[in-house]
């Protein structure tokens, strides 16, 4: 993985890159890591995943030490693709305990509607973005699907 | 023969006819698109399907009457009356039969009112038609309708010059404007479009674009962008139900049978061709079914052009070309060779 | 290289633009017949021509994402039958591909072999529902198109008989699970299987003959240009992309299944319009018949699933970890990324992303339409060729 190599110190990458799982990148070198993805050749917009992980207490055996609650957190993975033979596609995610990010719109015209669809069902606030709105769920919807705390079965108003 | 008989005698049989012809016509096309699409169309209701146009128009009887209420009601219930009406009217000149006087010259009968100005009356009747369709995609205030209606006039009013221009040949060839003196000069110096005669050429070209004019006329496919169900939906029909709805496909398949045997008369000899005159009722209604056929052929194998495409064919190709067919036509005439 | 207009910017403010001119607000949608199901375009019209247009997806969004997280995975993969309607076959893979890579399962040669063989029938069978949609909203439903939607469905047809054989089923298959496939191939299917692509072949010349006439051409050509920078920066794939000029495709560029075994010749296109995309889908076709005639007698002899018997999956906890993986389905790169739900979870995912290649194609209308007709857009619309139910999920 040349390019990881490449990225790995300038943007405090882990040594080897991750197994199973893209790197932990710092929010505020989000938007220089995709830039610098896109010089070196991974021009595809491919995709976002935002995931929301709620404040949860471990579990722990009897006798044992209660642990603290985990801090709530969002995490943005973000997908880049370089075209043609070969092949390959990057990944790192964000971590955030506020759910801001910066939007990725200015380098990829694609990021409109995916972080508008994020917004809309995890809740991920897109920093900058020229047109946030919900792009899936009616404009007056209460809530975010995708989060922990939203359950599968709420009851909501009918749709008009 | 008192004019008011002589309008029954033959009037009433046309109105069969072309009634009788447009309810048949919707099961042809429906039998014969579905021999063109490996399918088999309307075969359940009466022997071979034949009677489903009596189901549909007795199903479109039944369907509720829906006026939108932003909708003008009374230009909205009034338009659908015209179309029918103004096909029919201009039927009403076209030669169905021939007869031989007693001194051999042919003579095109079977017209409820042979008028000398027929073509006139023709032409007129199609200019009108662009006002019905109009006002109905106006009074119905949405906004397709509105553009379909829109579309329709400038389609209409551009490809009546064409038309105009090109029905202009066979009167200049014959020197009258009545379609039995254009039938009874077909008689003498063959037909306008099919002869050894060196104005066949003009003729034939003449016809040819009489024919695209009228199919854009008829809003037929290629030509079908008022109706444009792929972009505006179902065109000024949009927000007809029931048997408005039906009395516009009804003028729409008139028109195409009456635009069939304008075409017939004007460039293939109407009731004329071999044997005894009295088969011309056969050979007039044998060269509608042709074209008539045609039309749905085309109808069924070919695409749609945009709007301002059809603005340009007509522009730029069918307008220029029929002023040179008539410049042609009447140096033909003054050169004696027609 | 040709010249492309300046790139549109989809959100100027519609306020901005000439005062003297007598805007039309139109909605097409949701309910129109060339949505290709329910959406909803804004366009601001200028006369007919297109000023501004903004879409609004979500009319038949189900929620597909959230329900993922709460079925294990082999319930999941019927679900995923229903977004891309039109090629249910790819979408199982593309999800048991996502769930193979998180749960580290093998999956046996003949399973692979079977499945490419699979993927590249429902491509054929996926571009002849396409093309005939595509000529019926050229040509109307009444009309030349419609003639040359029902050849297509002629053929369509025959290939829905083959999944059928092997499924039982025609449309939602069901057959693809975490690490193989359920139903093995039935006896003297291979067979049937030469005969439908012998039968298949020669009608392309017939549908490519059919849509070479000027009037297909006037209307194609130049309509709905993509230039390939914005392409790519849009996340266009598959044949979107490859009309765009741009060489790309996964099952050459990063193969999966058993794409190795065979060289996958594709198709590209310069010329970024409805044309090209229209050019570029047949060729596929022909390169999808000839792939299969390619793998039929490479389906070896063995197992369909992997080591593990698919029952104990119910069971099975997920290890914790993110994938992305891609696929290329007929409309492009269909991805998953996939959260496994680490111990706490159980055997559901604990988030399932799908990234669906319709969804970013639906996000160039903004760019393509504005300066084109009102009859452009339903010809830009389906040379896109978006599936609502896999835009809106």
């Amino acid at each position: 993985m040349s390019v990881y190599e490449d990225l790995q110190a300038r943007f405090d990458l882990p040594e080897v890159p991750p197994e199973g799982e893209p790197a932990l990148v710092d929010v505020s070198r989000h938007v220089e890591l995709a830039g610098a993805l896109k010089d070196a050749g991974f021009t595809m917009y491919v995709t976002v995943c935002a995931s929301h992980f709620p404040s949860v207490t471990p579990k722990v055996k009897k006798g044992q030490e209660p642990l603290p609650p985990t801090v709530e957190a969002w995490e943005v993975a973000t997908v880049l693709r370089r075209p043609g033979p070969n092949s390959e596609a990057f990944a790192w995610r964000v971590r955030v305990e506020r759910p801001v990010v910066p939007t990725l719109y200015e380098l990829f015209a694609g990021a409109d509607w995916q972080e508008r669809e994020q917004y809309d069902l995890v809740g991920v606030i897109f920093e900058n973005h020229p047109d946030l709105r919900r792009l899936m769920m009616p404009e007056d919807w209460d809530g975010h699907p995708l989060r922990k705390d939203y359950a599968i079965d709420t009851r909501v108003a009918p749709w008009r | 023969m008192n004019p008011i008989v002589h309008a029954l005698v033959i009037g009433v049989p046309l109105l069969t006819f072309l009634m009788g012809g447009a309810a048949l016509a919707t099961w042809f096309e429906r039998r014969f698109s579905g021999k063109m699409q490996t399918r088999w169309g309307p075969t359940v209701v009466g022997p071979a399907g034949l009677l489903q146009p009596v189901a549909d128009a007795l199903k479109m009887m039944q369907k509720e009457d829906i006026v939108p209420r932003a909708a003008d009601r009374t230009l909205f219930n009034l338009a659908p009356l015209f179309p029918p009406f103004l096909v029919i009217a201009s039927a009403a000149v076209i030669p169905f039969a021939a007869t031989i006087d007693a001194d051999g010259a042919v003579k095109a009968t079977g017209v409820v009112a042979d008028l000398d100005i027929g073509i006139l009356w023709v032409m007129a009747l199609a200019g009108l038609m662009v006002f019905p369709i109009w006002v109905a995609g106006w009074a119905a205030n949405n906004k397709y309708t509105m553009l379909s209606g829109m579309r329709m006039v400038a389609q209409g009013i551009s490809y009546e010059i064409p038309m105009v221009l090109c029905a202009l040949v066979p009167v200049i060839f014959a020197g009258s404007l009545s379609l039995s003196d254009i039938v009874a000069y077909q008689a003498v110096h063959g037909w306008n479009a099919l002869s050894l005669s060196p104005s066949a050429i003009v003729g034939a070209v003449a016809a040819l674009l009489f024919f695209l004019a009228s199919l854009a006329e008829a809003n037929r496919i290629p030509f079908d962008i008022p109706e444009a169900e792929s972009e505006l939906i179902g065109g000024v029909m949009v927000e007809y139900t029931g048997i408005k709805f039906g009395i516009f496909m009804l003028a729409e398949y008139l028109h195409t049978i009456v635009a069939s045997a304008l075409t017939a008369v004007l460039f293939f000899g109407g009731p004329l061709g071999p044997g005894p005159a009295v088969l011309g009722l056969g050979w007039m209604l044998g060269k509608t079914l042709v074209l008539f056929v045609l039309i749905y052929w085309i109808r069924w194998s070919l695409y749609r052009f945009r709007s301002d495409q059809l603005m340009d064919l007509c522009w730029r190709i069918l307008v220029p070309l029929s002023l040179v067919l008539v410049m042609l036509s009447a140096l033909l005439v003054a050169g004696g060779f027609a | 290289m040709t010249e492309f207009p300046p790139r549109v910017d989809p959100h100027f403010d519609i306020e901005e633009y000439d005062p003297e001119a007598d805007l039309m607000a139109l909605n097409m949608g949701p309910q129109h017949p060339s949505t290709h199901g329910v959406m909803r375009i804004k366009l601001f019209l200028d006369g007919e021509t297109i000023v501004k247009a903004v879409p609004y997806p979500g009319y038949l969004h189900r929620g597909v994402e959230k329900l993922c997280e709460k079925l294990t995975y082999v319930q999941i993969t019927p679900i995923f039958d229903k977004h891309d309607y039109v090629a249910p076959m790819t979408n199982e893979q593309a999800i048991n591909l996502a769930f193979e890579k998180l749960l580290g399962l093998e999956v046996p040669l003949r399973a692979r072999v079977l499945r490419t063989i699979l993927a590249e029938l429902q491509r054929i069978a996926s571009h002849l529902l396409w093309l005939g949609t595509f000529t019926l909203d050229i040509g109307g439903t009444i009309g030349g198109g419609a003639s040359m939607m029902m050849y297509t469905f002629r053929e369509r047809e025959m290939i829905l008989d083959l999944f059928e054989a092997l499924t039982g089923c025609r449309f939602h298959y069901n057959t693809h699970c975490p690490g193989g496939n359920r139903h093995d191939v039935p006896e003297g299917w291979e067979t049937v299987v030469k005969a439908v692509l012998d039968a298949i072949e020669p009608r392309f010349d017939e549908y490519e003959a059919l849509c070479d006439n000027d009037i297909f051409l006037v209307r194609t050509e130049g309509i709905g240009v993509l230039p390939p920078d914005l392409a790519l920066e849009l996340g266009q794939t598959g044949p979107v992309l490859r009309a765009s000029g741009v060489d790309h495709d996964l099952r050459r560029d990063a193969p999966y299944h058993a794409y190795d075994l065979v060289d996958v010749r594709v198709a590209v296109d310069d010329g970024c319009d409805s044309l090209a995309r229209y050019k570029v889908r047949v060729a596929e076709m022909r390169e999808s018949v000839r792939l299969v005639r390619l793998l039929l007698p490479m389906l070896p002899q063995g197992p369909i699933v992997g080591s593990k018997p698919i029952k104990s999956l119910i069971q099975f906890k997920a290890a914790a970890g993110q994938v992305y993986v891609g696929m290329e389905t007929p409309r492009g790169e269909l991805g998953t990324y996939l959260i496994g739900g680490g111990d706490q979870r159980g055997a559901a995912p604990y988030r399932c992303k799908i990234r669906p290649p319709s969804l970013h194609a639906m996000a160039a209308l903004p760019y393509l339409l504005p300066g084109h007709f009102l009859s452009d857009v339903v010809t830009v619309l389906g040379s896109l060729d978006p599936i609502m139910g896999e835009v809106d999920r």
